[in-house]
This record gives C-alpha cells, sequence and structure tokens, in this order.
C-alpha cells in the first residue's frame, strides 16, 4: 500500500514539474532575451541609467576574484596583488579618484572573493560581484585560462575588464568581439622577436626549448621556435613538461649532450626553478638562458644569488628604467613593509594599467561601464611606464618598458629591445659560482 | 515510534515534491545571481547523489567522480557546437557511462581502499593523457564553449536532479535495491544466494555516472572555457564524498541536504572571509565529522527521536545541535 | 649512453625523496588505518620550517632533521591523541573509520595549510644548497641529491631496525598486526596508534627538509606530495617500510626512463605504472 502512494506521489511530483518546465518552456525564450536585456540595462542603469537624480554615492566599489588559495595563489601574492592594493591606498590617500557626475572624489572599496584557483568558482564570484553586488568595477583573475573564461562574461555584462596575469595572443582574434577586455601583458609575440634578435647578434647557433604543457608555454614555444629557426638558430628540442613535474634532469642531460648554447625555458616559477637548480646540479652552464615568469621576481635573486648572474627572463623594468618607475619599485617596498618582493616584469605595467582605468574614469567623469570603454580604448594615457594606450583591446609593444631581462649585479637589467635597455646584455654567461 | 516513522515516510516525499515545485519557480521571482548560486549547489547535489548511489550503497568509495564529471564537460567542448543541447546533454551522459562501465569492468578485483586509490589515479591519468595528447599531437590549447543562458543551464540541471533522484528511489525500491545494498553488507554472502555482484556493481556504477556526465556536459555551457587541468580537477573528487558524507550516508536526503549546506557554506566563506576560509573550512570540517558522525540527516534524525519519543538518549545531541546551528 | 646513464643515477637518487616521503604514509595507513590526506601539508611545514632556519638564521638544513622531525613528531602526537583517537572512540566499525579519518585529514590539510599561508604567504621560496656535481669517471652525482640519498637510507634503515629490534618497534608492529591480541598482551593499542601517527609526520618532516633542499617550496604544495606519496605506498604495499624504500627508488627510475623518451608524458606514466600495478598485484610488491 504505502509502496504505491508513495510512487504515486512522485509520479505527481514528475507531472507537477514537467508542467511547469512547459510553462517556463514558454516563458524562457521570452525570459532570455528579458534576462539578456535585463543584464545591459543593469549595467548601463547601475551608474547611468536614471541620468536624472543620481544616486549618492560616497565610494567606488572595485571588486575581484582572485585565487587567494589553491596553486594559483602564488601569483596574487607576488605580482598583481600588492600592486592593486597599493594603488587602493595610495588613491584613498589622495581622498580618492575625482568623478565629475558627483562633483566629489570617491575612496575606493576593495571587494575581494576568494576563488580557491577553481574556474567554475571564479565564473560564479564574477558573477556575483556583477549581479548581486553591482561593483563599479572588476579587477581580473589570475591566469591566461581564467582570463580566457572571464573576458566574456564580464563583456556580456558590459564590466570593463583589464587583464593583469596572463595574456594570450589567441585572444587577439576575439578581441573584436570582446569590447570591454583591455589585455595588458605582453604577448609572446613581443618579446620573442627581440630576444631572438639579440641571441642571434651574439652567435648563438643552437638552442633547446623546454616548456610547459598549457597555453602560455604553446604560445611562447610556437612564437620562439620559427623565429628562432628564421635567425639561423638550430633547435635540438622543443619539449613539453607537465605542470607539477618532479625532475627535468633527462631534458638538460640531452641539452648537455648536444651542447646546446641556449636553454630556453618556457614555464611557470615552480618548474623554472626547478630546471634552474638541476642545470646547476648537472654542471650545465649554457651560454643564454631564458625563462618564463617567476625569474624576473626579486624572490629569485633570493634563492640563487650569484648563480643568478646572466640569467634572463621577460620583464622587464627596474629602478634604472626611469625615475617614475624607481620611486614605484621604492613604494611597494615600503608598502610590503620594507620587503623587497617585487616582480619586475609585470608589477610596472599592472600599476599602469590601474592608473589608466583612474585616469579614464576622471576624463569620462562617470563611473559608467560603457564610457570608461570608449575612452580606455581611444585616449592615451601618461602612467609610469610613460605613455601607455591601446590597440585592438592589447597594448602595442613600444609601450612596454622592456621586453627582456638578465640579472647583472642582482639588478634585473632590461637587456632588450636595445633603444629601452638598461645594461648591455651578458652572452655568454659566466659560470655557475665555485662552491 | 512506529507511527512517528510512518509520518516521516510521507513527509520526505512532500516535501520534497514542494521543494522542486519551488525550485522550479525560482528564476521568475529572484535576482539572476541567486539562480547561478542554485545552479552550483544542483550541480554538486547531482554529483553527491549520483556518488552516493554507489558508493553509498556498495561501500566502495570512488574517487572517479571528477573523471566522469570531465568525460562530460569534454563532450560539450569537442561536441559544443554541432549538437542541439539536449543531445549533447545525453551525449555527455553517455560518454560517462561509457567510461564507467569500462572503469568498473577493469577494477572488479579492487577492494576498499585499494578500488579509491585507484578510481582517484584514473582521474590524474586521463587529464595528463589527455593534456599531453591535445598540446603535442592536435596542437589544441583548449576549449571555448558556446554559452547557453545561466536559468537554461539551471532547468536543464534541475531536470536531471529530479530523474536521479526518481531514479535512485525506484531502483531502492526494487529488488535490484536489495541485492546492491546486500553487496553493502556483506559481498560473499550476497554473491552466495545467487547475486549477480559483478554486473550488479558495474551497472550500478555506469547508470550513476552516467548523471554525473550529463551534469558536466550542462555545466560546460556555463564555464566558456575548457582545458584538461579545469575538466580534471581533483576537487570535484573529494567535494561530492565529503558532502555525502557531511549530509549523512543511507538517505536520500542526506547527499542532498549536504551538497545544498556545503556548498553554502563555502560560498558564504569565501566572499565574506576570503582570507580565513580555509581555517574556518578545515575547522568546520573537522568538528562536524567529530560531533556530527552521521551527517546533518543523522542530527535531524536523532532530534526528531527525541521530539516524538522524549526517552532520554543522551549524548551527541546537545553538543551536535550547536554546530548544526552553526552550519544551517 | 653515458647521458642515460646520468639520467639513471639522477632517478635513482631521486628515488630517495619518494621513498621518505612515501614512509611516513605507509606507517600511518598500515597502523593507524589513518589515509592521511594532509601528509603532503606536514612535508611542506618541515620544508618551510627548514628553509626559515636556513635563510633567516644560517642554520646549515641538514639540522633541519633535528628540528623539523621532532616539531612535527608533538604537532603529529597531539593531533592522534585530540581528534583521531576521539573519532575512533566514536565511529562503530573500522571500515567508518577509515572513511571519516579521510575527511577529518581533508580539514586537517585546509587548516595547516591555511595557517601556512598566514605564516608564509603563497610566494614561491627556496634555496640553493650543495647544488653541484662530482664526477666518478663519466658519471655525474649532483651532490645534494648524494645527500638526500644517504639520508633517507639511512633513515629508512634506522627505523627499520627500531622496528625490528625495540620493544616498542615490535609493539607497534604487533598493533598493526592484531590490535585486539596485542591489547590482550598488555600493549597499550591507543598509545602505539599516536606513535605510529607521530613517527609519520616526523618522516614527513624529514622529507620536507630534503625536499626543501633540491626543489621550490610553496605553501600550497602539499597535494602533489601527497599523490606522489600513495602511489608509491601502493607500489610498496601498504605498511611496509622496505616496500616504501624500494617502490621510492622504482619511481624514481621509472620516472626517469620515462622523462628521457618524453618528459611530457612523465606524470602520465607515474599513473598508468601505478594502476597497473595495483590491478596486478594490488597488495603491492611487499605487500602482505
Amino acid at each position: 500500500m504505502k509502496k504505491k502512494s508513495l510512487l504515486l506521489i512522485c509520479l505527481i511530483a514528475c507531472l507537477v514539474l514537467v508542467l511547469i518546465l512547459v510553462g517556463c518552456a514558454g516563458n524562457k525564450a521570452g525570459n532570455n532575451g528579458a534576462g539578456n536585456n535585463d543584464s545591459n540595462n543593469s549595467a548601463g542603469q547601475n551608474d547611468s541609467g536614471d541620468k536624472k537624480p543620481l544616486p549618492d554615492k560616497d565610494k567606488i566599489v572595485l571588486g575581484g576574484a582572485r585565487s587567494l588559495t589553491g596553486p594559483l595563489a602564488i601569483q596574487d601574492q607576488t605580482c598583481f596583488g600588492p600592486v592593486y592594493r597599493m594603488w587602493v591606498d595610495e588613491v584613498n590617500a589622495r581622498g580618492g579618484i575625482y568623478v565629475k557626475e558627483y562633483d566629489k572624489k570617491l575612496p575606493i572599496e576593495l571587494k575581494i572573493y576568494d576563488d580557491t584557483s577553481d574556474m567554475n568558482t571564479m565564473i560564479n564570484l564574477l558573477k556575483k560581484l556583477m549581479i548581486e553586488d553591482k561593483v563599479d568595477l572588476l579587477l581580473a583573475p589570475i591566469s591566461t585560462g581564467f582570463l580566457h573564461a572571464a573576458a566574456p562574461i564580464a563583456n556580456e555584462y558590459g564590466y570593463v575588464l583589464i587583464g593583469a596575469e596572463g595574456g594570450a595572443k589567441e585572444l587577439e582574434s576575439m578581441m573584436a568581439s570582446l569590447p570591454y577586455f583591455f589585455s595588458l601583458l605582453n604577448y609572446a609575440t613581443h618579446q620573442a622577436q627581440p630576444f631572438v634578435d639579440m641571441i642571434a647578434e651574439a652567435g648563438i647557433k643552437s638552442a633547446a626549448v623546454i616548456f610547459i604543457a598549457d597555453q602560455h608555454g604553446i604560445e611562447y614555444s610556437g612564437a620562439l621556435v620559427p623565429l628562432l629557426e628564421m635567425a639561423g638558430i638550430r633547435v635540438e628540442f622543443s619539449r613539453s613538461i607537465p605542470q607539477g613535474v618532479q625532475d627535468v634532469s633527462a631534458l638538460i642531460e640531452e641539452a648537455k649532450a648536444k651542447n646546446v648554447e641556449a636553454l630556453l625555458c618556457c614555464a611557470y616559477p615552480d618548474e623554472n626553478f626547478k630546471v634552474m637548480s638541476q642545470c646547476m646540479e648537472s654542471d650545465y652552464n649554457p651560454k643564454v638562458m631564458v625563462f618564463g615568469p617567476g625569474i624576473c621576481l626579486e624572490v629569485f635573486h633570493d634563492i640563487y644569488g650569484e648563480a643568478t648572474e646572466g640569467v634572463m627572463g621577460w620583464g622587464a623594468w627596474n629602478e634604472k628604467s626611469s625615475p617614475e618607475m624607481a620611486d614605484l619599485a621604492k613604494r611597494l617596498i615600503e608598502h610590503q613593509g620594507g620587503v623587497r618582493n617585487v616582480d619586475w616584469w609585470g608589477q610596472a605595467i599592472y600599476y599602469s594599467g590601474l592608473q589608466a582605468l583612474e585616469q579614464a574614469i576622471e576624463k569620462a567623469g562617470t563611473l559608467d561601464n560603457s564610457v570608461l570603454r570608449d575612452v580606455l580604448a581611444t585616449e592615451t594615457f601618461d602612467t609610469v611606464i610613460g605613455k601607455l594606450w591601446f590597440e585592438n583591446g592589447g597594448v602595442p609593444a613600444e609601450c612596454y618598458p622592456g621586453q627582456v631581462g638578465q640579472w647583472q649585479n642582482g639588478i634585473f637589467e632590461v637587456v632588450a629591445p636595445s633603444e629601452k635597455a638598461t645594461a648591455k646584455p651578458l652572452i655568454p654567461k659566466p659560470a655557475w659560482p665555485a662552491q | 515510534m512506529k507511527k512517528s516513522k510512518r509520518i516521516a515516510k510521507y513527509i520526505v516525499p512532500v516535501v520534497i515534491v514542494l521543494v522542486v515545485v519551488l525550485m522550479a519557480a525560482v528564476p521568475s521571482f529572484t535576482d539572476p545571481y541567486k539562480v547561478v548560486l542554485l545552479r552550483t549547489i544542483l550541480m554538486f547535489a547531482i554529483l553527491t547523489l549520483s556518488w552516493s548511489l554507489f558508493s553509498g550503497t556498495t561501500g566502495y568509495t570512488s574517487l572517479a567522480t571528477a573523471a566522469f564529471y570531465g568525460a562530460g564537460l569534454y563532450t560539450t567542448a569537442y561536441l559544443g557546437d554541432k549538437l542541439p543541447l539536449p543531445l549533447i546533454v545525453v551525449c555527455g551522459g553517455i560518454a560517462a557511462f561509457v567510461l564507467a562501465l569500462l572503469m568498473g569492468a577493469i577494477t572488479l578485483r579492487l577492494k576498499g581502499i585499494y578500488f579509491s586509490i585507484f578510481t582517484l589515479s584514473s582521474v590524474e591519468l586521463i587529464k595528463q593523457i589527455l593534456h599531453w595528447y591535445e598540446i603535442n599531437i592536435i596542437g589544441v590549447r583548449g576549449h571555448y564553449v558556446t554559452r547557453v543562458n545561466d536559468v537554461t543551464v539551471y532547468y536543464v540541471l534541475l531536470v536531471i536532479t529530479v530523474l536521479l533522484m526518481l531514479t535512485i528511489y525506484l531502483i531502492k525500491r526494487s529488488r535490484y535495491g536489495l541485492a546492491l545494498s546486500s553487496i553493502g553488507s556483506c559481498e560473499e554472502a550476497a554473491a552466495h544466494i545467487g547475486v549477480n555482484v559483478v554486473g550488479l556493481k558495474v551497472l550500478t556504477y555506469a547508470i550513476s555516472s552516467f548523471f554525473i556526465g550529463m551534469a558536466g556536459a550542462i555545466m560546460a555551457t556555463a564555464m566558456l572555457y575548457i582545458d584538461s587541468y579545469v575538466a580534471f580537477d581533483l576537487n570535484y573528487s573529494f567535494f561530492p564524498t565529503l558532502m555525502a558524507i557531511f549530509g549523512g550516508l543511507g538517505n536520500i536526503l542526506g547527499p542532498l541536504v549536504g551538497a545544498a549546506v556545503f556548498t553554502y557554506l563555502r560560498e558564504i566563506l569565501i566572499t565574506k572571509y576570503p582570507y580565513h576560509y580555509m581555517l574556518i573550512f578545515g575547522t568546520v570540517m573537522v568538528l562536524t565529522i567529530l560531533y556530527l558522525p552521521s551527517g546533518l540527516i543523522g542530527l535531524a534524525q536523532n532530534i526528531w527521536k527525541k521530539l516524538t519519543n522524549p526517552a532520554p538518549e543522551k549524548g551527541l545531541k546537545t553538543e551536535g545541535g550547536k554546530h548544526a546551528d552553526t552550519s544551517c | 649512453m653515458i647521458a642515460f646513464i646520468n639520467v639513471l643515477v639522477n632517478g635513482l637518487l631521486l628515488g630517495g625523496i619518494y621513498a621518505i616521503t612515501a614512509m611516513g604514509l605507509s606507517l600511518q595507513y598500515g597502523v593507524a588505518r589513518i589515509l592521511n590526506i594532509a601528509h603532503g601539508e606536514f612535508i611542506m611545514v618541515g620544508a618551510f620550517l627548514t628553509f626559515v632556519l636556513h635563510t633567516k638564521l644560517g642554520i646549515n638544513p641538514l639540522f633541519g632533521l633535528a628540528v623539523a622531525g621532532p616539531a612535527l613528531f608533538v604537532v603529529g602526537y597531539l593531533i592522534q591523541r585530540i581528534l583521531f583517537k576521539t573519532l575512533k572512540d566514536r565511529t562503530p566499525t573500522p571500515a567508518a573509520f577509515e572513511g571519516s579519518s579521510m575527511l577529518m585529514a581533508f580539514g586537517i590539510l585546509f587548516m595547516v595549510q591555511s595557517i601556512a599561508i598566514f605564516i608564509w604567504g603563497t610566494n614561491v621560496q627556496g634555496y640553493s644548497y650543495l647544488a653541484y656535481s662530482v664526477y666518478l669517471g663519466d658519471i655525474r652525482f649532483s651532490v645534494n641529491r648524494l645527500v638526500i640519498l644517504v639520508i633517507s637510507v639511512l633513515i629508512c634503515l634506522l627505523f627499520y631496525l627500531f622496528l625490528t629490534r625495540t620493544r616498542a618497534g615490535k609493539a607497534i608492529r604487533a598493533a598493526s598486526q592484531d590490535p585486539d591480541a596485542a591489547g590482550l598482551m598488555g600493549v597499550d593499542i591507543n598509545k602505539m596508534l599516536a606513535l605510529c601517527f607521530a613517527f609519520g609526520a616526523m618522516m614527513a618532516g624529514f622529507a620536507g627538509m630534503l625536499i626543501s633542499m633540491v626543489f621550490p617550496i610553496y605553501t600550497t604544495m602539499g597535494m602533489q606530495y601527497t599523490i606522489i606519496a600513495i602511489i608509491v605506498v601502493v607500489l610498496g604495499g601498504l605498511g611496509s617500510i622496505p616496500g616504501s624504500l624500494i617502490g621510492g627508488f622504482l619511481l624514481g627510475i621509472f620516472g626517469a626512463i620515462v622523462s628521457a623518451k618524453d618528459p611530457g608524458l612523465n606524470m602520465a606514466a607515474y599513473y598508468l605504472l601505478f594502476m597497473v600495478l595495483l590491478l596486478v598485484k594490488p597488495s603491492g610488491l611487499f605487500g602482505r
């Protein structure tokens, strides 16, 4: 008896559900459109929709889903994290950003959520920030992969998204459909050309490429290998390594056996440091060594000390690039309580991105993201790295303070392109320090 | 005692029906973000229910949930723009179904912890091989997925959840379900009384994975960008297991409540206390396992028992009640 | 050919780390029946303790043996006594205990990692120690890996002797084989379990110390070592100390050979090897 009645109830439930679904399916089409309109509206409305009686505002909310825990957390603490925190403090110390439509300076409030390095969580949190919290401005999430997912969403809800850690040439093809997304960091193609020119000039004959098996690695190896071959440099091998690999000594052994003159490692800090250590351990000292992110960090020099002499990495800026950048470095170190935790590749660029955003708000006189977007896309901004503007959603190569850096006497010198260089490239790199 | 049990038996389906009806109506009266949040809850509810359908009843702790989920995600990544949405969802389910059949057939000999470890490493193996294959052989760097709007995704997930619950209910009611739980209590004895242990296990594994795959296929459309590291994330193996234990095993409501409370708790922590999220989360987990060994549902049952049958049953209840308040 | 031999030697030297990483877990699971998912976090703590001692106070990393190990021993002992023992008393069956202890270990993982992030941040850290080579003919040995190998083999040996020769060791083995009978014979089971867990944590401390000497370290690195440890433990047989040692070396050499062919498949090969072994001989190479 009971069984039957229970089954009955369930079946009825099913029926009800199906009915509702059919009902909703009818609505859905309408809903869809409405939903989309809604989001468009809300983006506009939240800032400028109701033109006349602007709701009084006493702060600008800057929201972001950042990886504070999990594998990506390494980057928040060393790359963009210190920059946006310092920038917010600096702006607030000045009293805020002047926004014309409110005719006053508005301080910034940071609203940071932890996406735990999980893409699905990151997407949900971005939506929460945009739909529920209705933040005024958005910070980019960490890593190229996350940017790929975040850019279309921010675009859909009409929020300006200026990239931070990560950036992919691949996104460039989609830029036309992503008017609200601005890529900030150097593309692989920006950096590969000056690097290859430099080592070709120095007479390097052979190279080996180790790349991490993800977008970053593919993009860099994909940009470097053809250029190397065109410049007449023999590429002995180009191999991928998985994330979290422990032992890379087999690759180094192979490079050593083939007497490769330039070792190119396009990977992340963890793997780069392993390659570096294992080169030292195996007594392999190529004439040129260049690494991906991680080598540009001050902590790299803390770890390896003298052994960093002559090691190259992507980047770069330093205290010698310009007085403004020297000042930025000083402030960054001060803001972190005197700890010299500086990223000599990205931090000046991230800071410039925030400055561009600030100037865009002042020029636009509003927090309406659609207006901000137009200002960002068309105007030129005075930033710590000099003039900065966006072309086709990305930063043109000449804006960057440098493309390749090299550790020389404890300073990450800019060595390419030559017009921005702060020092002459040191090729071949000196021997490992004696133990 | 018996009376209360009977009432409980009627209450459960009624409550479920009400909740389902309510949830179906949600998108029309709440703000869009609630839908996004509920969507995540539903997704985890499906993973958790499917997990407990197999692991909860047979006692084999599977940690391959992420593999089936990833199989669903990848189905959409490859077929997303070629097929209509309902077909993709079913295809995702089938992909996971086949994978589970294979894995089930291979792992027949393994028991206990070995089964768990095997399934765990299968996730990593698939991730690594797929990654290597995509990078080195076909030179792909992740997939873009055609976007479907949140409300649609939400409804599809809701339908999957209801189907899954019906399936579980029917299985538990049938001879098939009885045979399953006999495996859980004593596999040798089950085999002796003529239960086709092997076939049953593999089939249940595959059926439960079918739903995980479907959930994965539809969730892919909300994620927009997929690569193998995103798709085969071990968290999606651990979380459903934790949620099920958190909610309480052995009852269809347990995993459901576990998934909902767990997801909501996590959401609050990562937004309100992003810098202390892990510490609080870890502490709650440790306290839960210490003081609520039979999960939230176990606690609710204890309270229910106490209410209907005021015979003193000391111990767990008072301490447990405190924690339930904080976590609900 | 020489290059290949060098690769093999490298793998063998690395095997020492794998072995000691796994040994602690093997002990914890083999005797205390706790699949300690937080094992990697203890390794991370050991690594950071050594790192701090070395870079801030200028103490030789090998001294970490005397600090990281005992510190984690105490932590492990307390965790077992306070948390896992309570849990064991509250769970009715051993099977239920296995499940819920894993869940609890997961909670501990979160707590330990969170505290570590408060203290040390999420930055990649490290130091360079003995990073040079010595040659034996044409064959090259990295000095730091050589040191690691020697230390890990020594620790294994000492611990093995402890288990087989001393009274406490015998009690531990008795507790692992038949807790009820051992209890009847007057072995204080709870104390033995706590000791085992503590020894496991101590091994993790040693492993962390050794890892910090060759690899970069960061607070979120734990899981990757937990997984390696699980692989090695199952490879060698749960609860078998010599099994862990040999499993570690096997994994090291196998990894090196695969890396020489295609490093991209390195991790995949680990899992494949391990899964095939599970199917062929689930109890591991040296399992009972």
